[in-house]
C-alpha cells in the first residue's frame, strides 16, 4: 500500500466516509424503531438478557481505537454480511408466521435487510479504495468437510423470537460501532491501513 | 483497659467498669465532668435511650483512689441507610465513574465496598483520592450490549447495607457541560447574539467522538426558552434577539450518538448591540427599577423593562403600561 494517498483517494474515502456514516445513522435508527416493534408485537421483555447467539457477529471489541483502518473494515463487512443472512433468515420465519397484525413488522424487517444490504455494498466500496481485495463471503471459500456442517436444529418459536432479539440488538450496536469506524477512517492519515498487506482470511 | 464502644441512637448502653465487681465503689465521668449516681447500678453506668450528644469518653475510677480502671470512647449513631450510587461516563470512550453517598449521616465511621461485574468478568473500580467517594473505571471493551453490574457495600459498627445498579455502556454516557461559553452582540445588528463555546476538556476525543449541542436563551423578562439544537460546531448566532433586552443564555452537550444531554453550561448573560443614543429619554434614566424601554428608544443594555418586582409609583406604572404596549406592537411586526 502506498504511504501517501492522491487527493483525489482521500477526497473520495472521505465522500465514501460521511456517506457511510450517514446509512449507518439512519439504519440505526429504524434498527432501534424495528426493536421496539419486535419487542411489542413478539411479546417479549424489553429489557430480558439474551445469551450469545451462535453465528450472530458481537459488536464487543477490545483495544478499540488500536485497531487498523483495514481491520475496520474487514470487522465490518463480516459482521453486515452476516447479518444479511440473519436477517433474511428472520424475514423467512416471519412469513412462515405471518398474520395481519405482523405485517408491519415484516415490511421493516425487510426495510432493514435492504440497508445492511446496502451498507456491506459500501464497504466493499471502502476496501476496494483502499486497494485492498474484497474477501469472498463464507462459504465460497471454506473446504467443505468431509460430511458438511450439520444443519442447526430448528427452533422453537420462543427461541426464534429470542434469536430474533439478540440479533437485532446486536445489529443496533454495530450500526453505532460503524459510524465510529467510518470516523476514524475519515480522518486524514497517511496510512490507513498500517497492517501489511490483507490479513489472510480466517 | 479502653476501647471504643458503638451504640444506635436509642439504645440503652450498660457499661462496666472493667473487672470490678458489680458492688465496688467507682466514680464514672464523661469527657472529665463527674456523672450523678442516678445513673448508676452499683458499679455499672447505664444509659437509657442514647442520643448523639452522649458521645464522648467514658471514664471510670476506683472509690477513693482514683484509679482509672476502665475507659470508654461511646460512639453514638445508626446503621447506614440504603446508600445513593450513581454512574456515569463523562469521558467515553475511555470510561466511567461511580459516586456515592449515604441519605442520612450515620454520625460513625462508615467503609464502602463496589464491586463491578461485566457479564462474568469482575473488574476492578479505582478509587479516586479526591473525592473519596468516587472509584473509576477503564473500558476494557467498547460496544459490548452485555450490561454492567455495580453493586456498592457501605458497612459499619452497627449494621450494613448495599444497591445495585445496572446498565449498559452507552446508557450512562452523559458528557460535562460544554465550558467557557461566550455571548457577544454584533455590531449594527440590533436583533443579533453571537454565541460560542468550547467542548468539555474532560471529553477526551471530540473528533472521532463528536458532540451535539443544544442551546437555550431567553430575555430577563420572560420565561419562556428558545431552544435551538446544533449538529456540529462550537458557535451559533441568534437572530431573533429582542433588541436592547438583556439575554440569558446556556449551552448543553450530548454524543452525537449515544447517552444523554449534559447538565446546562453556566449562564452568560448579554444584550444586543444597540445605537448610541441620539437624544436622552428622562423617564428611561431615573432609575435602575423603572424602565421604557422599546426598540427605538436609546436605553443602555443594563435597563428592564417592567418588573414584577418593580413598584416606584404610579408614574412608573403607567411607563410600565405604555412599555407594555409598544413591546407588543413591535412583537406583533416581527412575527
Amino acid at each position: 500500500m502506498a504511504a501517501a494517498e492522491s487527493p483525489s483517494a482521500a477526497l473520495r474515502r472521505r465522500d465514501l466516509c460521511s456517506r457511510g456514516i450517514r446509512l449507518a445513522g439512519k439504519m440505526r435508527a429504524d434498527v432501534v424503531d424495528l426493536l421496539d416493534a419486535y419487542v411489542e408485537q413478539q411479546g417479549l421483555d424489553a429489557s430480558a438478557s439474551v445469551a450469545a447467539v451462535e453465528g450472530v457477529p458481537l459488536a464487543a471489541v477490545e483495544r478499540w481505537d488500536e485497531q487498523t483502518g483495514t481491520q475496520r473494515l474487514l470487522e465490518n463487512l463480516a459482521a453486515y454480511r452476516a447479518f444479511r443472512a440473519l436477517l433474511a433468515q428472520m424475514l423467512e420465519e416471519q412469513r412462515e408466521q405471518l398474520g395481519e397484525a405482523d405485517a408491519g413488522l415484516g415490511r421493516a424487517l425487510a426495510a432493514v435487510l435492504l440497508q445492511v444490504s446496502a451498507f456491506a455494498y459500501h464497504l466493499e466500496e471502502l476496501l476496494r479504495l483502499e486497494s485492498r481485495g474484497v474477501p469472498g463471503e463464507e462459504g465460497d471459500e471454506e473446504e467443505e468437510e468431509e460430511d458438511g456442517p450439520p444443519p442447526p436444529p430448528r427452533l422453537s418459536l420462543f427461541e426464534q423470537k429470542l434469536r430474533g432479539l439478540g440479533v437485532l440488538r446486536e445489529l443496533a450496536q454495530w450500526a453505532v460501532r460503524s459510524v465510529r469506524d467510518l470516523r476514524q477512517l475519515a480522518k486524514p492519515s497517511p496510512a490507513t491501513g498500517a497492517a501489511p498487506g490483507l490479513a489472510e482470511s480466517p | 483497659e479502653s476501647h471504643t464502644q458503638y451504640e444506635r441512637v436509642g439504645a440503652d448502653v450498660t457499661m462496666k467498669c472493667g473487672s470490678m465487681d458489680w458492688d465496688a465503689a467507682v466514680t464514672w465521668t464523661a469527657n472529665g465532668t463527674d456523672i450523678d449516681e442516678s445513673h448508676l447500678n452499683g458499679s455499672y453506668l447505664v444509659l437509657k435511650n442514647v442520643d448523639l450528644s452522649q458521645s464522648g469518653q467514658y471514664s471510670c475510677y476506683e472509690g477513693s483512689s482514683w484509679h482509672l480502671k476502665y475507659q470508654t470512647n461511646l460512639r453514638v449513631g445508626m446503621p447506614p441507610k440504603e446508600p445513593v450510587l450513581m454512574c456515569r461516563s463523562n469521558n467515553y470512550p475511555k470510561g466511567f465513574y461511580c459516586s456515592w453517598h449515604l441519605p442520612t449521616p450515620t454520625y460513625i465511621p462508615n467503609s464502602f465496598n463496589i464491586s463491578v461485574i461485566h457479564g462474568t468478568k469482575d473488574m476492578v473500580c479505582e478509587k479516586d483520592a479526591v473525592p473519596k467517594n468516587r472509584c473509576h473505571i477503564r473500558y476494557l471493551q467498547l460496544f459490548s450490549t452485555v450490561k454492567y453490574k455495580v453493586t456498592l457495600t457501605v458497612t459499619n459498627p452497627l449494621g450494613k447495607n448495599f444497591t445495585t445498579l445496572t446498565f449498559d455502556e452507552f446508557a450512562i454516557v452523559k458528557p460535562d457541560p460544554p465550558e467557557s461559553v461566550v455571548a457577544k452582540p454584533v455590531p449594527n445588528n440590533p436583533r443579533r447574539l453571537e454565541v460560542s463555546w468550547q467542548n468539555p476538556s474532560s471529553w477526551p476525543d471530540p473528533e472521532s467522538f463528536p458532540l451535539k449541542f443544544f442551546l437555550r436563551y431567553r430575555p430577563l423578562i420572560l420565561d419562556q426558552w428558545q431552544h435551538v439544537e446544533l449538529s456540529d460546531g462550537t458557535s451559533h448566532t441568534i437572530t431573533d434577539a429582542y433588541a436592547g433586552k438583556e439575554y440569558i443564555i446556556q449551552v448543553a452537550a450530548k454524543d452525537n450518538d449515544i447517552g444523554t444531554w449534559s447538565d446546562w453550561s453556566v449562564a452568560v448573560h448579554a444584550t444586543p448591540w444597540t445605537e448610541e443614543p441620539k437624544h436622552l429619554t428622562t423617564e428611561a434614566q431615573i432609575t435602575e427599577t423603572t424602565s421604557a424601554s422599546t426598540s427605538s428608544f436609546m436605553a443602555p443594555p443594563t435597563t428592564k423593562i417592567c418588573d414584577k418586582g418593580a413598584v416606584v409609583g404610579s408614574g412608573a406604572m403607567a411607563v410600565c403600561w405604555t412599555a407594555g404596549l409598544v413591546m407588543a406592537a413591535y412583537s406583533v411586526l416581527f412575527i
